[in-house]
């Protein structure tokens, strides 16, 4: 009886333990949690189109971690959301993919034209705090930040493109973990202002930037200011299933899955 | 192939005969004890896994870990920025914010929860009318079923923003403005959110323990000239203390835990709310540890960061475990004269 148990107990485990994997070419990418998504639907597509010879693992960590994995040959490819480095090891190519941006946005009820990066810089970082010290501000009153979380790619994408490597976004903003969240925290309250993914703007109002209206189309089109580029990084020229991948990412097929919430390159 | 799949059914038929002939004692006994030693196993990996893996975040801060200084969040996004090489991982962390967080909003939750509770069980138990109890019992059940993200929902879309549209005034939140921004999600409407969804099980538990008390007593007591409220405050609530606290106990395990709902309505600054502050106190906002964690879950790949997270949630296991010995502890000299939990 009891030899019976243990014998189920074990033909249990051995059902739940994961098969072998099959022999196939393996690309490792690490580095940006902003590229990450838009990495993972380029490799599960891909996979579709290369059923069983090609798979994926993707980490995530900072475009730092990507840059030097990649630079050490831990993984086949970075993946980086910062432009290159001059501090960047020798005989790294970095590969373009992708743009991105994001939108500042205030409450529908507080209707500013414009901004300066200078302003975004003042406001973010706690220098201006009420809202009759900003020009073409609708109201007046104390300003209420709202931002993401540190592990966010938006929130990446923000201090990158607006704040720039020195100044920090002041520590009495108050954070969400989802792009969803920040707007729901803008519409609610009528002296907020965020940042936001192109896709979730709806019901706030969206600043322009440097003149130029925050769109995805004006992303496209290379108006608007505030993007930055989405990087691939590998040693040297990419070989194998890398090279491969990074020729599909350019095809038509791909460009329309970037182009779902990012911006493609000509 | 036929006779291997009759063979298989055969051993299968066999099996199901084996399990609904009735078992000796023996073999119960021996799978019971598989069974439930699979759930101490359980504890015991988990509470392993999760030491081991907050282990570093621990040992570099030391005791300071559990202190404060700087600011929590930045001090979080440098965690989540470290440099790539191992060897210089970032992982200073003062989490006195998130602990005070933690307390206060658990504290304020579980002594609104008790007194509350007592109160409408005496009422339940004693005073209401019998078709009055026909309902409350029910939806007392109820109450206590509802999940936690749709207290969080109406405090993030009805509370939330009426308290900062119109209980906060703009005078208020300019007074503190260069410290800390008052939107609304704030301390106290973490704690009335928290107290709504912790009470109702804490009613079902205490009221089945009044209806438990010996009838002689409460007639003696009667017998004596006492009225309905002395004989309930004197004699029934004194039996029950035990009750009380185990009562106490669960209600604090769960607002221990609670993140969804305290991410969306606790504000989600890394803030220590400052009590000599008046009346603003009230309406600063916190983050406790556990909306700590899923608010950030996403970094949990990025190794140090993922460290600070587990070494979260290692400290609210230990408050667990600590908090069930505390109520075993406080439950000892209650047992005397008392009956229930």
């Amino acid at each position: 009886m009891r030899i019976r148990f243990i014998a189920l107990c074990t033909g249990l485990l051995i059902l739940a333990a994961p098969a072998a994997a099959q022999a196939k070419s393996t690309i490792t990418l690490s580095g940006s949690t902003s590229v990450t998504p838009l990495a993972s639907k380029l490799a599960k597509a891909y996979v579709k189109t290369k059923r069983g010879k090609v798979g994926f693992k993707i980490l995530q960590g900072g475009s730092d971690i990507g840059v030097s994995d990649v630079a050490r040959g831990r993984v086949t490819l970075g993946m980086s959301s910062r432009d290159p480095l001059p501090t960047d090891p020798g005989g790294l190519r970095f590969s373009r993919i992708a743009r991105d941006g994001v939108c500042i946005a205030t409450n529908a009820g507080n209707g500013i034209a414009d901004m300066s990066q200078d302003t975004v810089q003042a406001i973010f970082s706690g220098r201006i705090r009420n809202w009759s010290d900003v020009p073409g501000a609708g109201k007046s009153g104390a300003i209420d930040l709202v931002v993401r979380n540190p592990a966010s790619g938006t929130q990446d994408a923000f201090q990158n493109i607006f704040m720039g490597q020195n100044l920090r976004v002041s520590s009495s903003a108050s954070q969400r973990p989802s792009n969803g969240r920040v707007q729901q925290a803008i519409a609610s309250n009528p002296n907020a202002i965020g940042y936001v993914d192109f896709a979730f703007t709806k019901g706030l109002h969206t600043v322009s930037y440097k003149g130029i209206a925050c769109s995805l189309r004006n992303a496209k089109s290379g108006q608007y200011g505030g993007v930055r580029s989405f990087w691939l990084v590998s040693r040297g020229a990419p070989t194998g299933a890398a090279a491969a991948w990074i020729k599909w990412i350019k095809s038509a097929k791909a460009r329309r899955i970037i182009a779902q919430n990012w911006v493609p390159i000509k | 192939m036929t006779t291997e799949v009759a063979r298989g059914e055969a051993r299968f038929s066999g099996l199901a005969r084996a399990l609904r002939e009735p078992w000796p004692d023996r073999r119960t006994e021996r799978v019971l004890a598989g069974v439930s030693s699979l759930v101490l196993v359980t504890i015991a990996g988990m509470v392993l896994f999760v030491f081991v893996k907050a282990w570093p975040s621990f040992s570099h801060n030391g005791l300071s870990w559990f202190g404060s200084g700087g600011n929590v969040d930045q001090q979080l996004g440098d965690i989540f920025n470290s440099p790539a090489n191992p060897d210089h991982y970032v992982y200073k962390l003062r989490a006195w914010p998130l602990l005070y967080g933690t307390f206060i909003t658990t504290a304020g939750a579980v002594i609104l929860g008790t007194v509350i509770s007592v109160l409408s069980a005496i009422f339940l138990v004693e005073f209401a009318p019998r078709r009055v109890r026909a309902v409350m019992g029910p939806v007392v059940r109820l109450l206590a079923a509802v999940p936690s993200v749709i207290y969080g929902l109406i405090g993030i879309l009805v509370i939330v923003p009426f308290v900062g549209n119109h209980l906060i005034s703009s005078g208020r939140k300019e007074s503190v403005i260069n410290v800390v921004q008052l939107t609304g999600a704030s301390l106290i409407v973490a704690v009335l959110i928290l107290t709504v969804m912790i009470t109702p099980i804490m009613v079902a538990i205490v009221s089945d323990a009044l209806r438990s008390v010996p009838r002689g007593w409460t007639e003696g007591a009667a017998a004596l000239g006492a009225n309905r409220w002395r004989i309930m405050w004197t004699v029934s609530v004194r039996a029950v203390r035990p009750a009380i606290v185990a009562a106490a106990v669960l209600a604090t395990a769960r607002a221990l835990g609670e993140a969804i709902m305290l991410s969306m309505v606790s504000g989600s600054v890394g803030f220590a709310p400052n009590p000599v502050d008046g009346i603003t106190f009230f309406f600063e906002p916190t983050r406790p540890l556990a909306a700590t964690i899923v608010d950030n879950a996403d970094g949990l790949s990025v190794e140090p960061f993922g460290q600070t997270l587990y070494a979260f949630a290692a400290l609210l296991l230990l408050s667990a475990m600590a908090l069930s010995l505390a109520g075993w502890a406080a439950k000892q000299p209650l047992k005397r004269y008392g009956i229930g939990v």
